[in-house]
Order: C-alpha cells, then sequence, then structure tokens
C-alpha cells in the first residue's frame, strides 16, 4: 500500500466519521482544534482505523496522534516492517 | 421526621481483605491490592492492552454464604451478601426484633451479573441453542439482584432498589438512603456498592476506552496511582461495601454504637458527555457546594476529602481543580485521600468503599495514604495529598463519586453530635 494510499483511507474514515466532504480535510488538520474530535471521538476514529489496516495502536502512542497527517505518518510507519521503528519493551516504558 | 441519619454498621470485601479490620489495616499500610491478571479461561491475557486488575482472589462464597443463596446469584451479589452480612453483624441490630417493613435496602451497582451475562451469551452465539440458556439467567442479570437477594436473606420488606449510574452508583445508594430514612420512610436502609466485572467482555471494553493503565502491566502494584505524574489510567477493581443507615433516634433507643452521621447529598448531571468531564470543574464543584449546603455546612469546616480519585490524567486534575475552586485558600490544607490507589476502581462498589474509609477515617482519626503518590503533578497537585497515613481529627468530610453518563455526586459524612 503506498503512503497516498494510506493517506486517502485515513482522510475516507475521517471523512465518514464527521459526515463531510472528504476534500475539505487538510493533513494539517488537528484532530481536535479542527475537527473538532473530543478525545472519546479520536479513539473511535483509531478503532476505525485498527480495523482498517489491521493495526493494534498502543495507548502510549495516542499522545503523538494530534493531526491527520500525524495520523497518517504513524500508520504508515506501521505498515512497512522494515523502515518500523523498533518498539519499546514494556520494561522499558514505565521507567519513563 | 428524622433530622440525623447515622451510620452503625459497616462490611467489606476488597481486594486488600475480607472484613473492615482486615480492610483497614492494609488501607493504613497502603497496600496496593493491584495484581497481575492471570487469564480469562480459556484465552490468555496476550490481546489486552492492561493486564492488571484490583482482583479479590480466592473468594470462596461458601465460606460465608448458604449454598443455595450463593448460587443463585452472581459474583457481584455475592459480594453484596458478604459484605452486608459483616455490617448488620457490626452494627448489632437484632432484625427478629424490628419491623421488617421499617428496613430498606438500596443497591448501588454499575455493571450487575456479568460473569453469568457472558457466558450465557457466549454459549447461545456459538452453540445456537436457545433453549440451554440457563434459566437463572434473567434473575442473575437483572440489576436489581443483589438489592433483591440482601433483602431476602435479611427479610427487609422496607423500600428496595438498585442505583446504577456507573462509576458513582453506591455514592448515590448512601444518598438516597439517607434521603429515605430523612423522608421518614424506613428506619433503617441497608446500603451496598458492588461490582464484580473483571470479566472478559468488560475489561476488553474498557480497554478499548483507553481508560486503562496500560504502563505498569510488570508492575501491577504500581499501576493505580492517581494525582501522580505518571498515572496514565485507571485500574479495574471488584468488591462490595456495605453501610448500616439509621436514624440517629433509632440508633440510640437501641443503645447502637454510632460510628458517623450521613449529613448531606447531592446529585447533579453535566449534561455534558457520556464518559468525558467538563474540565473547567465547575460541575463538579457545583456538586460539592449543593452536598454541604445540604448537610447545613461551610465549606471552612470539611476537614477530609475521599477524593473520586480514579488516577486517570483528565479526571484527577478537572477533580483537584474543582476543589481549589470550593476550597479556595483551605484547599491546601484539607486532607485528601484516593481510595482506588489502594483497591483499584470497583466501579458501583467504589462510593461505598471510599464512604467506608471516610466513615473510618472520621472514627479512628487516621486517613489511609494514597498509594504511589511519589511525584506531584503540577495539574492537579493538593499538598493534602500524602503517600503515608495521615492523624487527623476529622469532623467533617465530603465523598466525591463521578460516573459516566455525567453523572455527579458528594455525600458529606460528619462526626456524630447529639
Amino acid at each position: 500500500m503506498s503512503d497516498r494510499d494510506v493517506t486517502e483511507k485515513i482522510v475516507a474514515a475521517l471523512a465518514d466519521y464527521l459526515k463531510r466532504d472528504p476534500a475539505s480535510i487538510q493533513l494539517d488538520h488537528h484532530l481536535r482544534d479542527d475537527l473538532g474530535l473530543d478525545s472519546m471521538a479520536v479513539i473511535e476514529l483509531l478503532y476505525k482505523i485498527e480495523e482498517v489496516f489491521d493495526l493494534q495502536i498502543p495507548d502510549q502512542d495516542l499522545v503523538a496522534l494530534s493531526t491527520v497527517g500525524a495520523v497518517a505518518q504513524y500508520v504508515e510507519q506501521r505498515l512497512v516492517p522494515v523502515k518500523r521503528p523498533a518498539r519499546p519493551s514494556a520494561k522499558g516504558k514505565k521507567t519513563t | 421526621m428524622p433530622s440525623q441519619i447515622v451510620v452503625t454498621g459497616l462490611g467489606i470485601i476488597s481486594p486488600i481483605g475480607i472484613g473492615v479490620s482486615e480492610f483497614w489495616k492494609a488501607a493504613l499500610d497502603g497496600r496496593s491490592g493491584v495484581s497481575t491478571i492471570a487469564g480469562f479461561d480459556p484465552f490468555p491475557m496476550d490481546g489486552y492492552r492492561s493486564k492488571v486488575a484490583g482482583q479479590i482472589h480466592g473468594f470462596a462464597p461458601e465460606r460465608y454464604l448458604d449454598s443455595v443463596q450463593a448460587e443463585r446469584v452472581d459474583r457481584y451479589a455475592q459480594f453484596a451478601l458478604v459484605a452486608t452480612k459483616e455490617a448488620l453483624a457490626d452494627s448489632g441490630l437484632q432484625l427478629a426484633k424490628e419491623n421488617p417493613r421499617r428496613i430498606g435496602v438500596i443497591v448501588g451497582a454499575g455493571m450487575g451479573g456479568m460473569v453469568m451475562g457472558e457466558r450465557e451469551i457466549t454459549q447461545l452465539y456459538q452453540s445456537q441453542r436457545p433453549h440451554r440458556v440457563h434459566p437463572n439467567f434473567i434473575p442473575v442479570i437483572t440489576l436489581n439482584s443483589a438489592s433483591g437477594i440482601v433483602a431476602m436473606a435479611h427479610g427487609a420488606k422496607g423500600p428496595n432498589y438498585t442505583i446504577s449510574t456507573a462509576c458513582s452508583s453506591s455514592a448515590h445508594a448512601l444518598g438516597q438512603a439517607m434521603q429515605c430514612i430523612r423522608e421518614g420512610r424506613a428506619d433503617v436502609v441497608i446500603t451496598v456498592g458492588a461490582d464484580a466485572s473483571i470479566t472478559p467482555l468488560v475489561f476488553a471494553g474498557f480497554c478499548s476506552l483507553r481508560a486503562l493503565s496500560t504502563r505498569y502491566n510488570d508492575q501491577p502494584e504500581r499501576a493505580s496511582r492517581p494525582f501522580d505524574r505518571l498515572r496514565d489510567g485507571f485500574v479495574m477493581g471488584e468488591g462490595a461495601g456495605a453501610l448500616v443507615l439509621e436514624s440517629a433516634s433509632h440508633a440510640k433507643k437501641r443503645k447502637a454504637r454510632i460510628y458517623a452521621e450521613v449529613a448531606g447529598y447531592a446529585a447533579t448531571s453535566e449534561a455534558y458527555h457520556m464518559v468525558i468531564p467538563r474540565e473547567d470543574g465547575e460541575e463538579i464543584a457545583s456538586t460539592m457546594r449543593l452536598a454541604m449546603a445540604d448537610a447545613g455546612i461551610a465549606a471552612s469546616q470539611i476537614d477530609y476529602i475521599n477524593a473520586h480519585a480514579t488516577s486517570t490524567s483528565i479526571g484527577d486534575a478537572v477533580e483537584a481543580k474543582a476543589i481549589r475552586q470550593v476550597f479556595r485558600s483551605r484547599a491546601d490544607s484539607i486532607a485528601v485521600s484516593a481510595t482506588k490507589s489502594l483497591v483499584g476502581h470497583t466501579l458501583g462498589a467504589a462510593g461505598a468503599i471510599g464512604g467506608i474509609a471516610s466513615v473510618l477515617a472520621i472514627h479512628t482519626g487516621q486517613i489511609h495514604p494514597t498509594a504511589n503518590y511519589e511525584e506531584p503533578d503540577p495539574a492537579c497537585a493538593l499538598r493534602g495529598i500524602k503517600a503515608a497515613v495521615q492523624e487527623r481529627k476529622v469532623k467533617a468530610a465530603l465523598l466525591n463519586a463521578f460516573g459516566f453518563g455525567s453523572n455527579n455526586a458528594a455525600v458529606v459524612i460528619k462526626r456524630y453530635a447529639a
């Protein structure tokens, strides 16, 4: 899947969730401030994205997913195993 | 009509102890009852983001209850029965001498009979044999099964109902019990909060809500850390708390030991969001003020707050903000503790268990520590939150409880003076 496909799918999911025209959604749109998603709506959106891309997004990763572009970039990274950064172990996480 | 309503009996079953003395000793030690979930037989925990909970291990209902009673109800209602039995014995009430129609039962439960509920639903979908759904399925999952069985166990024929407002259920039960006696509808109300839904589906649901702690799966005892900077969500718990409430005149007539007075209660809705509190804290502040007004006491008289404090990022911050709004310059001199740091979030039982901690604070002059409070978070720093026991003569305490569905409760409990 190309990066463009990923972005398009995410924008489509967002447009469907928000019941608005996909063309009106931009990559730099902030999920909360521009698109009006509250924290619960973001969780619902990510739930949908997890299904579309067959992913599991850990809670710790949520905080960085603030814009449409950030979500697209995150999903792209997760979909390319070679590029995928080594995920910190549970042990490493909790001591931070 | 009675003007004073008092607490004369306590009972509890919790992840840090079965029975009030075991619970309170562990609570004062600041011991966490959170442990690793071994697995939801038959499948393992791998797919769950969170893997820890405040569980009651090795609970054998037959040790406390007669088998017919125990087998007819789900785990949460068994907990309710066990806690009630202790509370009634503690109160010294001799039920045979009481008018049964003047004894009520009010239970707060958030999830109810989910152990059997999930099992039966799964079996039906897998087997597609509707005639094999257990005949007891409906009575067990009906949300008033606990208030029903408690009344049957003790012959209580007065007002009997269940309040289900998610995580604030039994704080409302406590408030409603006080009002029920205040209005003259009962002399005694057995007030219970109970939940036991660390079950595959409910636990998965809370994981999907991203509401649970996931950072401390390898160190479960550190996972529930209300107000701490490194908190990352709540930890599910299970248990039950029971409080025997009665009119002061009824208690005095039978020369009962009085722990404390339940003096005021407020119930409000934020009418805002199913799961998110209003960030300005105004609605919570207003609920606390209404409860104090109902109790006829001023904010200056509160010396302890048993906070709702679930260990979520936003929830704890909003509650602390609301406390500052209400108590202003005194906010840092009020003792605050989070019972959920010890037992996790017992959902429908949380209000009753927090209520018991508040009653015991008044009764013993000791406030239990907030476990894992290691580094204050500037977003919710209050100087009265301590990781150690606080010795203090508590004259008046405020119990906070907030629930999904945008609902808030606050209860004022104070030292009893005739």
